[in-house]
């Protein structure tokens, strides 16, 4: 009976023991919300770390689902990294709460806000809003991974409080991170060279989920096709974006993988602006598991939109 | 006295220019000195579900007319490093002809019910959670929804008969754990004051209940959640109530569509086994909503009851049984939902019973918003 016993405290104890071994001598387990932050947490935190994703690259973030076995994977994390700006606040909130982990609650050091790193936020209203506009984000445009000199302020950030939780690997958090950022650099030049013919062009987008991307590649948009965010566009609306497309000429519809495209469609075959359906995020189309190729897709999807585009003309 | 007075201007223009733009600013930015400030506020919402319907079977004007079915605040907030509070308070018509009368005398037409006040833990070891104050009880599926987030205008039939007209909430306190299991599972434990429609509040005797939640990934897109619950507590001298719940949830949405296709398959069992019971009571229900479009559900449902007292809508029905009595129902809705925060339902129901003949055949028409800050639904 007491050898039974003894069995029974022993392996009673193991998970125990388990438990408590030091922090340092394993991976950090992080959770991002988005498929962009995981391919980013990945090139900083390398062998170092292992990431998951909750929201599918596939999938428009602002509608996940919160299912609470998001939750349990969420329970297990280390360091929860999100993109901010309430862009996650339909789901996000419910999952911290049922995961019950104090490492990722907000205030935590594993409680990672990335739009904190951002300096140039966009369309951050200047006055009061209401749903008088849609379904607003009222702290900005939260779409700042679409701008990959964002990403490399993303990746600062994570090599910093990846070194604040694992001070063991902090010099190669740095350096991984830095060796991102040169990545970036590195294909900066090609991006807009890639994209030289989109902005001899106008573009009219579906989403505001654009805005960062039409900004650093210095396009000219004409409007966006949804106009109040998260509501079907009206006819009207729609009807004046058809008409404004005809009349410039030279358009180039941009929308999302995710996206109702029926209006995107009518206003591209009334004017003849071709209609280029982007992944929104990184894995949203095959040939897109990285960061970097996913924003190459994109580069390269616009570059062949206003080529076909001229061959048209 | 010239010193004087060269002395009392130059401090008053002091002051003045120290209270200047800046000092104003400071004073209205900081409540030290105010005693009032903004900056911790609870998030604050409010909807309002407004209900016109018509009866083929009840004539009374309660059954046919347009009305404000409920309103309901909602206040939430972090009230310190170990609890989060959440305070909701509606406004409906009366639901009983006491409380109806009662309001009359007041020329109020309305009551307040306080559904929930409650603190839920934010720093419990080991996984736990817990709640204490009022509080929706975790029984079944559909009881812990507020009324805004019906899938139909009314509750389904069984939870009708058997756990109230107005959901369950009560005050006590509630304990959950993680079950380490290779999937998602929930077990939560509650003991309450008894103070629900179906239990007797007065009675000294322990009320409590648990409530079992497994939810498993089948697809990237679909969850399969099954729930087992119970409650018990006193029902009259000498008397305990006791039900037990069963629910099988099915949740499928588009993972490349934004508000593309989605459905909610919710099935539910509720067996209540009271002290002298009569036969063997037992309710189900089965309701699936379908997004066929960016802006629109359809939802189809029905559901069988079979019981010895009168159910919620059934009251003109003559029970002249002395066993059970079986009441079926059949509803068909379309809702559309033009932004996550209004929608308008258009709903036909049709309730039968065995006796008496009895037949309805309702058309509702209901619609709802929500403004301000409001949580996000549970899933």
């Amino acid at each position: 009976m007491r050898k039974y016993m003894t069995l029974m405290i022993a392996a009673a104890l193991v998970p125990v023991l388990l438990a408590g071994t030091p922090a340092q001598a394993k991976k950090l387990n992080v959770v991002t919300t988005l498929t962009d932050l995981a391919s980013i947490a990945r090139s900083v935190g390398g062998e170092d770390v292992t990431v998951i994703s909750l929201c599918p690259g596939t999938r428009d973030p602002h509608f996940m689902p919160a299912k609470p076995s998001l939750a349990r994977k969420l329970g297990k994390a280390d360091m929860l990294v999100y993109d901010g700006m309430e862009l996650e606040i339909g789901w996000l909130p419910q999952l911290i709460e049922k995961a019950r982990n104090p490492r990722v609650k907000p205030g935590a050091r594993g409680d990672v806000d990335c739009s904190q790193a951002i300096s140039n936020l966009l369309e951050v209203p200047a006055a009061t809003v209401d749903r008088s506009e849609g379904d607003i984000h009222p702290l900005g445009n939260p779409h700042y991974t679409l701008d990959p000199r964002n990403a490399e302020a993303v990746a600062d950030l994570l090599a910093e409080r990846m070194s604040d939780l694992d001070p063991v690997h902090a010099q190669a958090f740095a350096d991984r991170a830095a060796a991102f950022k040169a990545e970036i650099e590195k294909h900066l030049p090609g991006w807009v060279e890639m994209t030289a013919k989109a902005r001899a062009h106008h573009v009219l987008i579906y989403h505001k989920h654009w805005t960062y991307l039409v900004d650093w590649l210095g396009l000219d948009k004409i409007g966006e096709i949804e106009h109040r965010p998260g509501i079907t566009p009206s006819p009207r609306h729609v009807h004046e974006m058809m008409d404004k497309a005809k009349r410039l000429g030279d358009v180039v519809i941009i929308a999302a993988t995710w996206d109702h495209l029926d209006a995107a469609k009518e206003v591209g075959k009334r004017s003849g602006a071709p209609l280029v359906v982007l992944p929104g995020h990184t894995g949203g189309t095959d040939g897109t598991d990285d960061y970097i190729s996913f924003i190459d897709t994109i580069c390269r999807s616009l570059g062949a939109a206003t080529t076909q585009l001229q061959s048209l003309r | 006295m010239r010193h004087f007075i060269v002395t009392v201007v130059g401090a008053c223009a002091a002051v003045l220019v120290a209270t200047g733009p800046v000092g104003t600013a400071f004073a209205q930015a900081s409540s030290t000195a105010t005693g009032v400030s903004r900056l911790m506020n609870p998030a604050v919402s409010a909807n309002a579900l407004f209900l016109a319907q018509s009866s083929s079977d009840d004539d009374s004007y309660g059954e046919n007319n347009i009305a404000l079915q409920e309103a309901e605040m909602q206040f939430s907030a972090v009230v310190d490093p170990f609890w989060k509070a959440n305070l909701i308070v509606a406004f409906h018509p009366p639901h009983h002809e006491e409380a109806a009368a009662k309001a009359e005398e007041h020329h109020a037409g309305f009551e307040v019910h306080l559904e929930e006040a409650s603190l839920t833990s934010r720093s419990m070891p080991a996984g736990l959670g817990l709640r204490i104050g009022k509080f929706f009880l975790p029984f079944g599926k559909h009881a812990p929804l507020h009324t805004h987030q019906f899938p139909f205008v009314r509750a389904p039939l069984p939870l009708l008969a058997f756990l109230g007209d107005h959901g369950l909430t009560d005050v006590g306190a509630e304990l959950s754990a993680t079950v380490p299991a290779p999937w998602y599972s929930v077990a939560k434990v509650y003991g309450i004051d008894g103070g629900v429609a179906i239990l007797d509040g007065e009675d000294r005797d322990l009320a409590y209940g648990g409530r079992l939640i497994n939810l498993w990934d089948v697809s990237d897109n679909a969850t399969l959640e099954l729930g087992l619950s119970a409650l018990t507590g006193p029902a009259g001298p000498g008397m305990r109530q006791l039900v037990y719940g069963a629910d099988l949830t099915y949740k499928w949405s588009s993972g490349s569509l934004s508000h593309g296709p989605a459905v909610n398959w919710i099935n539910e069992v509720v067996l209540p086994d009271p002290d002298g019971k009569v036969g063997n009571p037992v309710g189900a229900y089965s309701l699936v909503q379908y997004r066929f479009a960016r802006n629109w559900w359809l939802g189809l449902g029905g559901g069988k009851v079979a019981d010895t007292a009168p159910v919620e809508g059934f009251e003109s029905v003559n029970l002249d049984a002395d066993g059970l009595v079986d009441y079926s129902e059949f509803k068909a809705n379309v809702t559309f939902t033009p932004s996550e925060f209004s929608d308008l339902r258009a709903e036909v129901s049709y309730a039968e019973t065995d006796q008496d003949g009895y037949e309805d055949l309702r058309f509702s028409i209901q619609w709802n918003f929500t403004i301000g800050a409001h949580p996000a639904h549970l899933y």
